[in-house]
């Protein structure tokens, strides 16, 4: 049997050509990751309907939990001064698990596509170094990069480059993998139960042999791994880094 | 169906991603922190206000607390000043009327001495006509009779006794 493990889709092709960006393609990535804002927006519009002072609903008060979960994560590891941050933070990681779970349902998690994760590391990427020459101005953040020594200065650019780059590939690589690893699982497992249930004899174990029953139950408790706690992992040390990065350079 | 490659960055994915994620940060902006963040302030509010209120309960009893012992002191020793006053009154008073009984009681002595002393004088002078007209008598009946001398010492005699009894 075959198995191939492909990128995402491309739903449909607008015959605009742009310079740099090349053909207009609607691809999955873009399409589940407009399902996955509208489920966000739509969650945080029915989480937060008529709000109460007292007497709150379970509702409001899962609301107010998420929003000081929020508050407390950001400004617990960055300070008060960042807590402008919060809704960026707090978007951030609901995009990437959402993104991430959406897999569960059958659609492609848009997480699975680099351009995402790299869209994400690049906006972080910048605040670390707006944030840095906030600090120290233009020509101590230049002057950042040849310490301790001034033939550090390349070594110091290039982990200065490799952060956006781990950060994104660090995502998008465990997610993919859950991918792949769960393509594997389904595949073997339908070769294993096939080869089982050929062993019956006849017309029976031929019958019995084109369905997949190993398939039914097992990849759904390797998904509690791959799907489940990478996804939500992953989603965590996204934005733990974006926030620790952010704090780090505003500290000099 | 095309499909993009399964590692490498597609630029429209890329721009399309940029923009979803600044439009995610607002919508979740508006649609839970804004609310939540009101609420949970309008609840801080609530409790501040709940509170300011309560201290000024307590201030405001405290206020009549002070003010009602300040008036049980006032009450206090205004009471022991009108008993004081009372005293000394009552002591006035009494001083007065042992004053004016003992100057009744003075008077009323003197009038009875007086009353007394008229009536002595009254009897002596009584007495004094009694023995005057017993003399006149005792010098009629002499004349009357031949008085010896033996009869004239027994009527000296008896009208000196008569006297002594009188007085």
């Amino acid at each position: 049997m075959n198995l191939e493990i492909s990128g995402a889709k491309i739903l449909f092709t607008l015959p605009i050509e742009l310079p740099i960006l090349g053909r207009l393609r609607i691809s999955e990535t873009m399409a589940v990751s407009w399902i996955v804002m509208l489920l966000i927006t739509g969650l945080c519009i029915w989480l937060t309907r008529d709000l109460k002072v007292e007497n709150i609903s379970k509702r409001q008060a899962v609301a107010e939990y998420l929003v000081e979960l929020a508050n407390n994560f950001v400004v617990g590891n960055m300070g008060e001064k960042f807590r402008h941050m919060i809704p960026f933070v707090a978007a951030l990681f609901a995009t990437s698990v959402v993104s991430n779970l959406i897999s569960l349902v059958g659609l492609r998690s848009p997480t699975a596509d680099l351009s995402t994760e790299a869209a994400w590391a690049v906006v972080v990427f910048i605040m670390i170094t707006a944030q840095k020459i906030k600090a120290g101005g233009v020509g101590g953040y230049l002057k950042g990069f040849t310490t301790p020594i001034p033939i550090m200065t390349p070594f110091n650019i290039l982990s200065e480059l490799a952060t956006p780059v781990s950060m994104a590939c660090r995502h998008f690589g465990n997610i993919l993998s859950g991918i792949v690893i769960n393509g594997l699982i389904y595949g073997a497992l339908a070769v294993a139960s096939s080869a089982i249930l050929g062993l019956l004899p006849g017309v029976l174990g031929d019958v019995l042999s084109m369905i997949p029953v190993l398939d039914v139950g097992i990849p759904a408790i390797l998904s509690i791994y791959f799907d489940w706690f990478t996804g939500v992992m992953q989603a965590f040390i996204f934005c733990m880094l974006t926030v620790m990065y952010i704090s780090n350079a505003a500290e000099g | 169906m095309d499909v993009q490659e399964l590692v490498g960055i597609v630029p429209w994915n890329f721009v399309a991603t940029l923009c979803n994620l600044f439009i995610q940060v607002y919508l979740i902006k508006r649609f839970l922190f804004k609310p939540i963040n009101g609420i949970l302030e309008k609840r801080r509010a609530m409790a501040d206000a709940q509170i300011r209120d309560a201290q000024k309960a307590k201030e405001e009893a405290n206020a009549i607390k002070s003010e009602y012992e300040q008036n049980m002191l006032e009450a206090k020793s205004r009471a022991s000043e009108i008993l004081t006053s009372a005293q000394r009154t009552a002591a006035i008073q009494s001083e007065e009327m042992l004053k004016e009984a003992t100057a009744q009681a003075a008077a009323l002595r003197a009038k009875a001495e007086s009353d007394i002393a008229q009536e002595k004088r009254k009897a002596v002078n009584e007495i004094k006509d009694e023995i005057g007209g017993m003399a006149m008598e005792i010098a009629g009946k002499v004349i009357e009779r031949e008085i010896s001398e033996k009869d004239h010492a027994k009527l000296i005699d008896e009208f000196i006794a008569n006297v002594g009894d009188a007085s």
